[in-house]
């Protein structure tokens, strides 16, 4: 065994109140979850006949995938438009989105009727269903970012000869981790195109596929940065401003790009905007106020240079996609359903336990496997 | 060769015989129900009642109230949402009419609830072991040379059951014979593509209000299935656009690095 990097962080070994926060979470939401598996979903959830799908599918399904865009924004950033400068936010960028992907597949995996036949769609084949191809690409994306996890985990031991060949077949990877996550990012949205007459004008688009995926890009964009100036806090090292604004400036484009989509989208199809209702009054908070006011924000200089100034622009945005996701999958049924939906506490307590075993092992990655760039020794 | 019914709903008294036939056959469990206000029993389909008389009451200009009863079960597409959508194509349409769905093969995903235009898959929300139940349009006594038990049971005519081109010639020669007796449309014709559950109804089903409980009139002649099947089509391009794009881009940034090193030696 080789003995532990040398590494060291303040708290390391001792019970911090945020890590006892997160344990207890995380045990409310275990006991949650054997419930569900044992009394089943109707007995544990509020999903019924008119909402089939809630909470789970909406956050740890549809916002988890979204806010772990960043590992293939950031691959795409770095090896394909060769902006070397963000070199430094690739491997955190990697282990969230490694993070990202895992809570998704156990939400799901409690999410499903029959959990054990998750692995059906692999032998069981409709090309014609947009669900298969989303299964099939999470399957092979997930495979990726786990490699990619055990090639950082080589180098924490010094496996000098398989490094070198997982570098040899590097760019296979990395393109077709890019592919993948266009794929069945963009489809995540394509799931709604079926039912057009259910839902709300205002989510109802044939542009969803490239809505989705567009907002993946800010979700991961987002998502970067608050785990760069969170983890530079906790672990007690500088922050990288620098690189961050940099990558606030993107940001705002995407955040612009995504607005003129949305707003292009909305006047193309005619659709009704000025009502007041509850189901307008979301659509306001995540078109303005989570898509224009963080663009807004950060044209400013004076608020992408500063933490403060970043810790809500990207709030905001990360904020506005998991709204959209809640807003494309329920806010958008309301007025056509006979029954209402609001998850139960033990949908909760699973979301937020699948949230804390998140950060958990977000944390352990951090620990044990060399992330920041100032455990690696010159080139990587 | 396909097989449809044809409810023709001005000859339904609304004795619920099709509800008990259905529960029998299906073996379905019995449970508590309650009538809704206008005296539809069951208020909803679930994964016990996969067909169930809607009462209306409609106000006459005469002043009289006209009853009216419509079965609401499965409509048993031609080209079926919940069969498009199913990642493991649990569910099937099958030659002969019925939209059939395997228990094995389920996922529990519940996307074909979320899909279908008429909202018809429940899903068995009591079970620890849920699946997906809805009207199997009787797909194992059709097999056997029998007609749907519903349709045996009817004791009004209100079911026929048949292929369903002549079903519809029929349909339309009621119309014709009897044009005050019939809203002139037959929902299930071209909706969502076609269906094999055809209805006769004496007014509209706006007037009818039944257009939000499951019978849309606003989906159009398409099949809901399109829009997902068109999406699926463009996949395999974009992989390959995307792929290209990507391994392009790297060689071309890689070359360009290559040349400015060798300039940089040379200069």
């Amino acid at each position: 065994m080789a003995e532990k990097v040398q590494k060291w962080y303040p708290g390391e070994g001792k019970l911090t109140i945020g890590r006892a926060i997160l344990y207890v979470v995380l045990v409310l939401g275990l006991i949650s979850a054997a419930a569900r598996l044992f009394l089943g979903l109707g007995a544990t959830t509020n999903l019924n006949d008119a909402f089939p799908w809630g909470l789970w599918v909406s956050f740890d399904i549809l916002a988890g995938v979204a806010l772990a865009g960043g590992g293939f924004t950031m691959a795409a950033t770095i090896y394909i438009f060769n902006l070397k400068k963000f070199e430094p936010l690739l491997r955190p960028a990697k282990l969230s989105a490694f993070m990202g992907y895992l809570v998704f597949v156990i939400g799901l995996f409690f999410d499903l009727g029959q959990p054990w036949r998750i692995w059906h769609p692999m032998v069981m084949w409709n090309p014609h269903s947009v669900l298969f191809e989303v299964s099939w690409c999470v399957m092979l994306y997930t495979t990726v970012l786990a490699i990619d996890l055990f090639i950082i985990g080589l180098e924490r031991y010094g496996k000098e000869s398989w490094i070198k060949f997982f570098r040899d077949i590097y760019l296979v990877l990395v393109v077709a981790g890019i592919m993948l996550s266009t794929l069945h990012q963009s489809s995540l949205g394509a799931l709604f195109l079926l039912m057009p007459q259910k839902m709300s004008d205002l989510w109802a688009t044939k542009a969803l596929g490239p809505l989705f995926f567009c907002s993946a890009v800010i979700g991961g964009m987002s998502v970067i940065t608050l785990e760069s100036l969170l983890s530079s806090k906790i672990y007690k090292r500088k922050p990288e401003i620098g690189i961050l604004s940099d990558l606030g400036k993107g940001l705002a484009i995407a955040l612009l790009v995504y607005f003129a989509m949305k707003v292009t989208d909305l006047y193309a199809r005619g659709a009704t905007v000025w009502v007041w209702d509850w189901v307008h009054f979301w659509f306001f908070v995540e078109l303005f106020g989570t898509v224009a006011l963080p663009a807004l924000l950060l044209s400013f200089p004076e608020v992408r240079k500063t933490q403060k100034g970043l810790y809500w622009a990207a709030g905001l945005a990360a904020f506005g996609v998991v709204l959209n996701r809640f807003n494309v999958s329920l806010t958008s049924y309301i007025g056509y359903r006979q029954f209402g939906y609001f998850p139960s506490a033990m949908e909760i307590f699973v979301t937020a336990a699948l949230i804390a075993m998140g950060i958990l092992i977000f944390d352990l990655g951090m620990r044990y496997l060399p992330i920041h760039r100032s455990e690696l020794g010159g080139e990587h | 060769m396909s097989k449809a019914v044809l409810i023709d709903t001005t000859k339904c008294i609304g004795c619920r015989a099709c509800q008990v036939a259905c529960k029998s056959w299906n073996d379905l469990k019995g449970e508590r129900t309650v009538f809704s206000e206008t005296w539809s029993n069951p208020r909803f389909l679930s994964s016990n009642e996969y067909n169930r008389i809607i009462f209306r009451e409609i106000d006459r200009p005469d002043g009289q109230v006209s009853w009216h009863f419509i079965s609401r079960r499965c409509m048993h597409c031609n080209d079926p949402a919940c069969a498009s959508v199913c990642p493991v194509g649990a569910l099937e349409k099958m030659k002969e009419g019925p939209v059939v769905y395997d228990d094995g093969k389920c996922i529990g995903c519940r996307y074909c609830m979320m899909a279908c235009p008429f909202q018809i898959p429940k899903f068995e929300w009591g079970s620890a072991v849920p699946l997906i139940r809805k009207c199997t349009f009787c797909a194992e006594r059709q097999a056997l040379g029998l007609a749907p038990s519903c349709v045996t049971t009817c004791p009004t005519g209100t079911l026929l059951f048949g292929e369903r081109p002549q079903l519809l010639k029929e349909a339309y020669r009621r119309i014709g014979s009897e044009p005050k007796k019939y809203y002139p449309q037959v929902y299930g014709e071209k909706t969502a593509g076609g269906t094999s559950t055809l209805y006769l109804t004496a007014v509209s089903l706006e007037d009818l209000g039944l257009t939000r409980v499951g019978f849309r009139t606003d989906l159009g002649d398409v099949p809901q299935g399109i829009y997902g099947r068109a999406w699926m089509s463009k996949v395999p391009f974009v992989a390959v656009a995307v792929g290209g794009l990507c391994v392009g881009l790297h060689y071309l940034h890689k070359r360009r690095a290559e040349i400015k090193a060798e300039e940089r030696k040379e200069g």
